[in-house]
């Protein structure tokens, strides 16, 4: 065949044709395709195999012929130490999969945490190393407390720390007690106290786990680990996902972890795309104008597979946590001694004069707001730089979004903002939040998808891995469904359809970190990112978007089978 | 000496309320070695000529102290503290402006340190519109109500003495027990921050802004507004008369700090004689800022001299009566 297409490949070699039970473009012009067409690291071109391989000189690959072909998943918002995690032992309510693919069932008991621990210890050779878990989550053991006493049984003289999920409490053992010092005499309001008056291993809150000392400090250090940032990049591929955004998390001012970064993703091997937003928490020294510069910089070397853009800030806390900022009526049932509202992570006052430096600097700002009066302030925030500094397509975007109200909605669609919704949060904690935190009628409407959809607001919905398990197919079922955890539906006139839904993983997820020209549909011309899937999310019963099987990625047209080690 | 738990100060207060102002300040006027912890570089600006050396975590002080933040959280600074060298005669926490102080104050409980004194700040012209603020109103009326020490800041700014004394009654009211300080440019004197005999002879006091002030009711200058009494004590003082002393502090009270030997109350027949309470006699550290007091046992080292046994009250000027102190350190039978 003629060679007048060569130089459409860098590699010289012919272009790949997949062709599939469907390729779902997301490209409402062309919606789908029989097969793509892949050259290189790019898309070629969708169609039928025939109009495919009129484009050259091409071989067939048939894997794919029973798959379903869609835009590689993007998530807009999750953190690295959802990587750095599993090098502790899991023993959250929930069933989870690790970066090499093995299914960790959920421990739906205090004695399956335990049971969990007892087999971890005696896994472990080296007996003064500490055995570290995550994701202890006592909400779904009410009227138990797990305590060092119980811990004692399992885990004997070996110091053992358990991460709650939340990450505001840690459980310790005795002999972890023992070395810290945490005894009687403890005065710190941090050391939690059983019905004895005794310490009885909970530490609250970082003045209460920094108690643990090297435990903790050994913990937060494994997330920042190359490791980790591999396991992060192997559990987007095992998801399907082939972009992961890390949002915040990283010191990009430090040269250490940003060069990680550059020796992880440029290894042709790692398996996603990662975007890393510039953040100023975490003790920068720069002033926010020098870190709006340092980001313009970073963009400019940016590769293929690291991305940089984007800003993160924070303005409240957590809603089951009852540290998120809500407007009266406030919280539904707060525990005992709350304060009445959440906290404020950053002054409203200074909102826009935060945000202004990277605004002007062609920036991307997105902002942690789980409460109303957080939206609220960023919306008014984003329209004060805008009245200062007028910007076209800026796509500001308001994080987490969780109690958005129609009007703010209605403002954010005027003002040129995105959302990005926490959808997860339906399912993992939508029956607390029904019961407890804001009562049925504001849990009703949260994450409120279907609003966005209708002001028209450009909306994607995440996970905040590993806050919750990443997996956009499972997010998307939550957005379609609102199940919660326990089987009810939670505002089902804010449900959305299975298309908007994974518009929102895909196409708008990229928009919303300006990348929409290069990843998000399956179009002639773009990288070639896939999620290859055992089934068809438009033809399955939507309760089952959650259960489609995942071959894997392709990322840059490099296959990337995912890694199933069930044992 | 001995080893003694490292004191804590916390610095909180409302954004622009003049926290870093008074770290600076703090820095400037006194001679102990002050490891600063803030939340954030990004929010506080310790002034240049104090910086001998400054990397991504941490900066070096020309007096020997070092500044480091709450980035990697507070384990992680302490560590970097205890591995900078000479070990640091007090730890100052700046809050950032939204923190509830505390919470940050519950890190003065860990083990090895002590929480001294919560010191919120307070700015004259702006608290009364933030306590009422749409947004904030909580928060700053959360942090008020946290304080021991409450220094009302930039006082100069408003424009007459008897504004300033209702904006501080109402201060009062919103941080029940809080010892209420005035100050312009946060120069507040430093024994009245870090407990008396703090401030340092040699500290550069021409480097110290000159508050200005008129003298008035109830308006002073800063040097203006404090005095202090001393107690030498020859012999040792009944426990109950010190727990009676701190546990009905009249108003007007900035601090108490005081080093002496105290004895428990005489309990049994035997303790007939002086020489028994002699030997029960403990050597004991008594302080009090605003609501928060403490009597904590002091490990005394037998190879260095007996310290001077004494104890300071720096009060507001004309709160109380020159003999306050002493005529509260007689046994009441
Ligand atoms: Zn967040
Ligand atoms: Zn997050």
């Amino acid at each position: 065949m003629t060679t007048a297409h060569a130089d459409r490949s860098e590699t010289n070699e012919p272009f790949v044709i997949y062709p599939a039970r469907r390729v779902i473009t997301i490209n409402p012009a062309f919606p789908y395709g029989e097969a793509v067409a892949v050259a290189g690291d790019r898309i070629l071109g969708v169609g039928s195999t025939d109009e495919l391989a009129s484009w050259g000189e091409h071989r067939i690959d048939d894997r794919f012929a029973e798959h379903v072909i869609m835009p590689g998943f993007i998530e807009a918002h999750c953190h690295v130490m959802s990587g750095g995690l599993w090098n502790s032992t899991y023993v959250g309510y929930f069933d989870r999969r690790d970066p090499q693919g093995l299914l960790w069932p959920g421990c739906t008991s205090i004695d399956d945490v335990l049971e969990r621990l007892a087999k971890a210890a005696a896994d472990m050779t080296d007996d003064s190393q500490t055995l570290l878990a995550w994701g202890l989550d006592p909400i779904y053991f009410p009227g138990e407390r797990l305590v060092a006493r119980h811990l004692d049984t399992v885990t004997g003289d070996r110091p053992t720390l358990i991460l709650h999920a939340s990450g505001h409490l840690a459980t310790i053992n005795s002999a972890l007690m023992d070395r810290c010092g945490i005894d009687e005499t403890a005065t710190s309001p941090g050391v939690a106290r059983g019905g004895d008056g005794l310490p009885n291993g909970e530490l609250h809150e970082p003045a209460g786990m920094m108690l643990a000392g090297e435990a903790f400090v050994d913990m937060m250090k494994a997330n920042r680990s190359e490791q980790a940032r591999w396991r992060y990049g192997n559990e987007a591929r095992n998801a399907g996902h082939t972009l992961l955004t890390d949002l915040g998390t990283t010191q990009l001012w430090d040269p250490d972890q940003l060069s990680n970064w550059k020796k992880v993703t440029g290894d042709p091997t790692y398996p996603a795309r990662v975007m890393v937003a510039m953040s100023n928490l975490f003790g920068a020294t720069a002033e926010p104008a020098e870190l709006a510069e340092l980001c313009v910089q970073l963009k400019s070397e940016q590769t293929d597979k690291l991305r940089f853009g984007i800003v993160k800030l924070i303005l409240d806390g957590s809603i089951q946590g009852f540290t998120a900022r809500i407007s009266w009526p406030h919280y539904y049932k707060p525990p005992p001694g709350h304060i009445g509202n959440g906290l404020w992570l950053t002054a409203p006052d200074q909102m826009a004069d935060l945000v202004e430096p990277y605004h002007r600097a062609g920036l991307t700002v997105h902002c942690h707001c789980n409460g109303d009066e957080a939206s609220e302030v960023f919306i008014d925030a984003v329209e004060q730089v805008l009245e200062r500094h007028p910007r076209w397509d800026h796509r500001h975007t308001v994080q987490h979004c969780q109690l958005t109200t129609p009007d703010q909605y209605r403002r954010m669609a005027a003002l040129g903002m995105c959302a990005n919704i926490f959808s997860n949060h339906i399912y993992y904690w939508g029956d607390q939040h029904r019961d407890v935190t804001v009562g049925p009628e504001r849990a009703a409407r949260m994450d409120a998808c279907g609003t966005a959809l209708a002001s028209g607001v450009s909306f994607s919905i995440h996970s905040d891995s590993p806050i919750t398990p990443l997996g956009h197919l499972h997010t998307a079922w939550c957005a379609v469904n609102r199940l919660t955890a326990s089987g009810q539906v939670l505002g089902p006139d804010e449900r959305i359809g299975v298309p908007d839904a994974l518009r929102a993983i895909t196409i708008e997820a990229a928009r919303q970190i300006k990348m929409d020209a290069e990843i998000g549909s399956i179009e002639a011309g773009k990288l070639a990112d896939f999620a290859v899937l055992e089934d068809d999310p438009l033809t399955v019963d939507p309760m089952a978007l959650r259960d489609i099987g995942v071959w894997g990625t392709v990322l840059g047209g490099v296959l990337q089978p995912a890694q199933t080690s069930d044992a | 000496m001995s080893i003694q738990r490292l004191p804590v100060t916390v610095v909180g207060g409302y954004l622009g309320a003049g926290k870093t102002t008074l770290v600076n300040h703090v820095l400037r006027s006194t001679e102990e070695r002050i490891a600063v912890i803030v939340n954030d570089f990004g929010e506080i600006s310790i002034d240049e000529d104090l910086i001998v050396a400054a990397d991504s975590d941490k900066l070096t002080l020309a007096n020997g102290c070092i500044c480091c933040t709450l980035a990697d959280g507070f384990a992680a600074a302490l560590m970097q503290i205890r591995s900078a060298g000479t070990l640091p005669q007090r730890l100052l926490i700046e809050a950032s402006g939204v923190a509830d102080p505390t919470q940050i104050a519950a890190y003065g409980h860990t083990p090895g340190l002590r929480l001294d004194a919560v010191v919120v700040m307070a700015d004259a012209e702006q608290v009364r519109r933030q306590a009422n603020d749409r947004w904030v109103a909580d928060t700053v009326r959360m942090q008020l109500a946290a304080a021991d020490l409450l220094v009302v800041n930039k006082i100069d700014l408003l424009d007459d003495a008897d504004k300033a004394d209702d904006l501080c009654d109402w201060l009062a009211g919103l941080s029940a027990g809080a010892a209420v300080v005035r100050a312009s440019r946060a120069a507040v004197p430093i024994d009245v921050l870090l407990g008396p005999g703090s401030a340092s002879d040699a500290a550069d006091t021409s480097e110290r802004p000159a508050p200005a002030g008129v003298v008035a009711r109830g308006w002073h200058t800063v040097e203006d507004l404090f005095e202090s009494q001393t107690v030498v004590l020859d012999a040792p003082l009944p426990m109950p008369i010190i727990e009676a002393l701190l546990a009905d502090l009249p108003d007007g009270i900035a601090r108490i700090k005081g080093l002496l030997q105290a004895v428990p109350p005489a309990s049994t027949e035997d303790a007939s004689e002086a020489n028994a309470a002699e030997a029960a006699a403990t050597a004991c550290l008594v302080e009090a800022v605003g609501k928060r007091t403490s009597i904590t046992p002091h490990a005394t080292d037998l190879t260095q001299p007996p310290p001077q046994w004494a104890i300071s009250l720096i009060s507001l000027k004309g709160a109380l009566a020159p003999d306050w102190l002493r005529s509260h350190l007689q046994p009441s039978c």
